[in-house]
């Protein structure tokens, strides 16, 4: 066996690596190149990702809903009615379980970032472990809202 | 410009508000998390309620005072998520800065107008607009 890498040998040393994949940082210190975003595998972390800041800008849109909701209570009956009205038509109730499923990943995935953020969990597998259980929580956070609202005759269509 | 360079365990301390921001994301972060589960929960009891139940709901000053902090917080929260988001995508300086700004204003007016609301409705107050000018 060699001791020194063959060439095209991918180390993970930057001192015997032949690969070029490490670069001389501005501030002189040695780190890896970072890949583009094309030669990335892909990883569930990716998805879980993209959907936290899409939900992120979705629940943003929502807050608008939201606060049309506490507007219209502050208008009275009638601006009341007139909004509970349009919100309650099919279109409306999408808007709402919109805004549930989206409210429910930002909720699950933040608390999934917050675990790494303690410094847990940021392990390849980990990481995708609780990237799945942050879309399952949410979906069934979600989805059980909605159909104990429709089971307790809360909201009908 | 640069001071010099302070370190904590070897880890190098933002030399801006850098982590400022970092620590001011995770802190609204946590106490969003209790907050939107009432939030869910609140949804549910007001939920085909109608009017009426409503105002049921706001006179009880935990859910008046409980929906001012969850407003507050999350406006404060979507403008930080929103300020990074202009700032990943957005390049031309004076975009991004009247971007930042008309969010930032944005952000104000649904606080400042969200809590007068739920104010009025805590109190019982005459519905808006006949009680304005009172």
């Amino acid at each position: 066996m060699s001791s020194s890498p063959l060439p095209g040998d991918a180390s993970n040393d930057p001192t015997t690596d032949q690969t070029g994949r490490f670069v001389r940082q501005p501030n002189g210190r040695v780190r890896p190149l970072s890949p583009h975003l094309q030669v990335w595998r892909f990883h569930v972390t990716m998805w879980g990702s993209i959907l936290n800041r899409f939900a992120a800008g979705a629940l943003s849109v929502g807050s608008l809903f939201v606060f049309g909701w506490l507007a219209a209570a502050g208008m009275g009956p009638d601006a009341y009615a007139a909004y509970a009205g349009v919100m309650s038509s099919p279109l409306g109730l999408l808007i709402w379980f919109g805004i549930t499923l989206a409210a429910a990943y930002h909720l699950t995935a933040g608390i999934r970032h917050l675990i790494w953020d303690a410094g847990h969990g940021l392990t390849p597998k980990a990481a995708g472990m609780w990237t799945w259980v942050s879309f399952l929580a949410a979906l069934v956070i979600a989805v059980g809202f909605w159909i104990a609202l429709f089971a307790s005759g809360r909201i009908v269509l | 410009m640069s001071k010099s360079a302070r370190y904590i365990r070897n880890v190098k301390v933002s030399e801006r508000h850098g982590a400022g921001e970092w620590t001011a994301e995770r802190a609204s972060s946590l106490v969003l998390v209790p907050l939107a589960l009432w939030g869910l929960w609140s949804a549910w009891s007001l939920s085909g309620g109608g009017y009426a139940g409503a105002l049921d709901w706001f006179r009880s000053p935990v859910n008046a005072v409980l929906l001012a902090i969850t407003l507050v917080i999350s406006i404060w929260h979507m403008n930080m998520g929103l300020k990074v988001i202009v700032d990943d995508y957005i390049h031309k300086p004076s975009s991004r800065t009247g971007l930042l700004v008309f969010i930032g204003a944005l952000c104000l007016v649904l606080a400042f107008a969200g809590v007068f609301f739920i104010v009025r409705l805590a109190l019982g107050s005459a519905p808006l607009p006949a009680g304005l000018g009172a």
